[in-house]
């Protein structure tokens, strides 16, 4: 294991325990309105201090973290699972199914992924199920793309010719010996997916467009605290230090395991 | 008159409480001290783009506030709320008030050289009742008989019966019939090259970034002394609030932390002038009437019972603003000082809500009646963090009386377009911003419910009717405000919306500016007599 690696780990081991522990860290309930507390600096009852209805920035960043995991993760592996069986269809069965299923990749990748999201959440209700949904489905084209790429290179492979020889059908094939072979650099793509899973929810929950209130998420946090910037510094300091770490996290582990298999 | 659906609380109000444009023209005398010199720019700032420069489209107030500078109405109001003339050199009530005849002054010249005549009057008369111009304003215009031009100076107005804001909606901005005839309104290059009577001329519209206005020089009450008047689309008021602090906006509004707690810094101080005054407006919790759970008044009632109205100004609007019990602001003369707000009082709001049949059977915490739980979606504009908040205040003092609130923030337009024209809402919360002349006819009459009209909670009551059109067709002010005070008694007891509060306008103007004044109209009403003395001047017209 390198150092990369670990590093990547445990910053986002550290965020996943917290995010899951969030009932036994707050102090408080997020949702709790204190109006003679607001805006409460750091220190004393509240560690992270407080926001303009008085409501603890420690229990809403902890809460608001299970929220933009919770998205972030999902949608990583809706889009995984997408990408996965369009890619591994695509390219086992060649011929026109590939040439079908490429250009529907080509064409949703033409689309910028912000673009397209922003159009789908226009006419959907921004709820939490919708949002996943809606970043799981607009980010599984990079991974088909690998998947398919793998497949083609693995499928002339001597060990294939044998297992079709020995009359496996196409779907134990895919199944057995090629995708274990090409999910390598699948886990370096979703490792990184997912921090940008987690920069697209705090992108639109900043923009007011994801995350509805009162349920925190770090990027509404963050949004309120620029309206706060002069006067309440913590609002925007500490989503801002949380989304860094959890994105940083997130390259650290999708580059050490890049190393590890290259 | 007209009423405009305040979007983003921080525009400049001042602009846009009237329908009627704005007096630039201040009765007072151009300020004392040194002679005031001309030059420089004002740069003020908008959240929102506007989205027509034909002033009668105008429904926005980003919008009204560039047609106020490029436009006139017959008439305005002064600095003491009177009507006073604009494009009218006087008036005449004939008839018991049945016919109004105005005489032009003398003179006036479109800002492409040709002369203003009551032809341009009537033909803005014939598009305001033209059924395929979607004007918000037509109601004011409907019950005029037949207008008669008489010379190039004077128009004679008859209307078929009493109807009181007669005067005051020829505030209504005069549109030039040489450019106009013919033309649909809502595809004329017009729009984004408008041509009017106003103070400054358009110059340029960058679409997403400014619109500029120059000096008129042949302005009929004199030029201005500011050369330029640019207005900034910024739609965030944190990046407003920066742009003052780097200088690049001379005039804006201030959210209510920023006028508290941000603006205390020495450079701020040294550079702009804060002014604080009420705004003419209200914000309120407005429901859909068409909705079975709304449609029982003891329900409203308990909502209202349940929300601690000065929790929200002192929590969000920081102690700067002040209760509303009413469809008046507290300084309008219409407005009933006998109403007195209930106090918060959550108990007596379960009381009536059992009443009405809502109780927790299931024990989740949560009112149902007949197996549907009280629960309903609260809608409200995105960028306006006042609102975002009040509606989290509300949502949780509604969660202790049993009723689930879920909040949706959309942006602007797709609010209005989508959800309120299509009366696709359960709740909402927004603000009016109301004009001088009390008249709330368009609001609350339930004539008003059509697509694009302003009734759109859909309420209606005959007796609210009655006292509607009594308030409007008759001069008498005592048995108008009779009307109005009844009606204002009513609508707090039937509580068709529930009434918030009245929030203060607090707008910011760079301090290199003279003649500054605040009024009941606002701060901009007498912007042709701002000036910058030529030593403080920052901008040069460029020849």
């Amino acid at each position: 294991m390198n150092k990369t690696l670990a590093a990547g780990w445990i910053l986002l081991a550290g965020f996943a325990l917290a995010a899951l522990a969030a009932p036994w860290l707050a102090p408080a309930d997020p949702g709790e309105i204190h109006l003679e507390e607001a805006l409460a600096p750091p220190g004393g009852g509240h560690p992270l201090g407080t926001d303009q209805l008085g409501r603890d920035l420690w229990a809403r960043m902890l809460f608001g973290g299970r929220v933009s995991l919770t998205v972030a993760s999902v949608a990583v592996l809706l889009a995984v699972t997408l990408g996965v069986a369009l890619g591994s269809v695509a390219g086992y069965a060649g011929g026109w199914v590939d040439l079908l299923v490429m250009r529907f990749t080509d064409i949703m990748l033409c689309f910028p992924t912000l673009f397209l999201i922003l159009a789908s959440v226009a006419f959907l209700e921004p709820s939490l199920f919708n949002l996943v949904a809606i970043i799981g489905a607009t980010s599984w084209m990079e991974v088909a793309r690998l998947v398919r790429a793998e497949i083609l290179s693995l499928k002339e492979r001597e060990f294939i010719l044998a297992a079709r020889g020995f009359g496996a059908s196409g779907a134990r094939i895919v199944g057995r010996h090629l995708l274990p072979n090409a999910l390598a650099p699948v886990g370096v793509s979703a490792t990184l997916g997912l921090g940008s899973a987690v920069f697209i929810e705090s992108g639109l929950s900043f923009l007011g467009i994801g995350i509805q209130p009162p349920t925190p998420s770090w990027g509404n946090i963050l949004a309120e605290g620029r309206a706060t910037l002069g006067v309440g510094w913590w609002l925007s300091l500490f989503p801002g230090l949380a989304i860094f770490g959890l994105v940083l996290g997130c390259n650290l582990l999708s580059e050490g395991l890049r190393k590890l298999h290259d | 008159m007209a009423r405009r659906r305040s979007s983003l609380a921080f525009g400049l109000t001042a602009f846009l409480l009237a329908g009627l444009s704005p007096s630039l023209a201040s009765l007072l005398p151009p300020s004392q001290e040194p002679a005031p010199s001309y030059g420089d720019a004002l740069i003020s700032a908008s959240l929102g783009e506007p989205s027509t420069l034909v002033p009668i489209l105008a429904s926005d107030s980003a919008s009204a506030e560039v047609c106020s500078l490029l436009f006139n109405g017959l008439v305005k109001y002064d600095v003491d709320l009177r009507v006073t003339g604009d494009l009218a050199e006087r008036w005449e009530i004939l008839d018991g008030g049945l016919t109004i005849e105005f005489t032009l002054k003398k003179g006036i010249r479109w800002h492409d050289g040709h002369p203003l005549t009551t032809r341009d009057v009537a033909f803005t008369y014939e598009k305001l009742m033209d059924p395929a111009v979607p004007t918000p304003y037509r109601g004011d215009f409907e019950r005029i008989a037949g207008l008669t031009v008489i010379d190039d100076r004077t128009i004679r107005v008859r209307y078929k019966e009493p109807f009181a804001p007669a005067l005051s909606s020829w505030g209504m901005s005069i549109l030039p019939e040489h450019l106009l005839k013919g033309q649909d309104l809502l595809t004329t290059a017009f729009k984004e090259n408008p041509v009017g009577t106003g103070p400054f001329k358009f110059r340029r519209w960058i679409r997403g970034d400014r619109v500029e206005l120059s000096a008129n020089d042949d302005y009929f009450e004199g030029r201005p002394y500011l050369d330029h008047c640019f207005f900034r689309v910024i739609p965030d008021a944190s990046t407003i609030f920066l742009e003052l602090q780097a200088q690049g906006v001379d005039w804006a509004s201030l959210t209510p932390l920023q006028f508290a707690r941000m603006s205390q810094a020495p450079a701020f101080e040294r550079s702009f002038r804060k002014f604080r005054f009420p705004s003419f407006g209200y914000t309120y919790l407005g429901y859909n009437l068409q909705d079975p759970k709304f449609q029982d008044r003891r329900v409203r009632q308990a909502i209202n019972l349940a929300i601690d109205k000065s929790e929200i100004i002192q929590g969000v609007l920081l102690g700067l603003g002040r209760e509303a019990t009413g469809p008046f602001p507290p300084e309008s003369w219409a407005c009933n000082p006998e109403v007195q707000p209930a106090p918060f009082d959550p108990s007596y709001a379960r009381a009536l809500l059992a009443e009405a049949g809502w109780s927790d059977k299931d024990g989740d915490g949560v009112l149902d009646r007949a197996g549907q739980p009280f629960e309903f979606t609260l809608l409200t504009n995105q960028g306006n963090l006042t609102r975002e908040l009040t509606a989290q205040i509300i949502q949780r003092r509604l969660k202790e009386i049993g009723v689930r609130v879920k909040i949706r923030i959309l942006e602007w337009s797709s609010l209005l377009k989508e959800f309120i024209d299509k009366r696709r809402f359960e709740a909402i919360l927004l603000g009016w911003a109301l004009s001088r002349e009390p008249d709330p006819f368009d609001i609350w009459h339930s004539s008003k419910t059509k697509p694009g009209e302003f009734n759109f909670i859909g309420y209606r009551d005959p007796r609210v009717d009655e006292l509607l059109i009594k308030g409007r067709t008759t001069y008498d002010e005592a048995s108008r405000r009779k009307a109005y005070h009844e009606l204002h008694r009513i609508l707090y007891e039937d509580q068709p919306v529930c009434f918030l509060f009245v929030p203060d306008a607090l707008p910011a103007v760079h301090r290199r500016f003279e003649g500054v004044e605040v009024s009941p109209l606002g701060v901009g009403h007498n912007l042709i007599h701002w000036y910058a003395p030529r030593a403080r001047q920052r901008f040069r017209l460029e020849p």
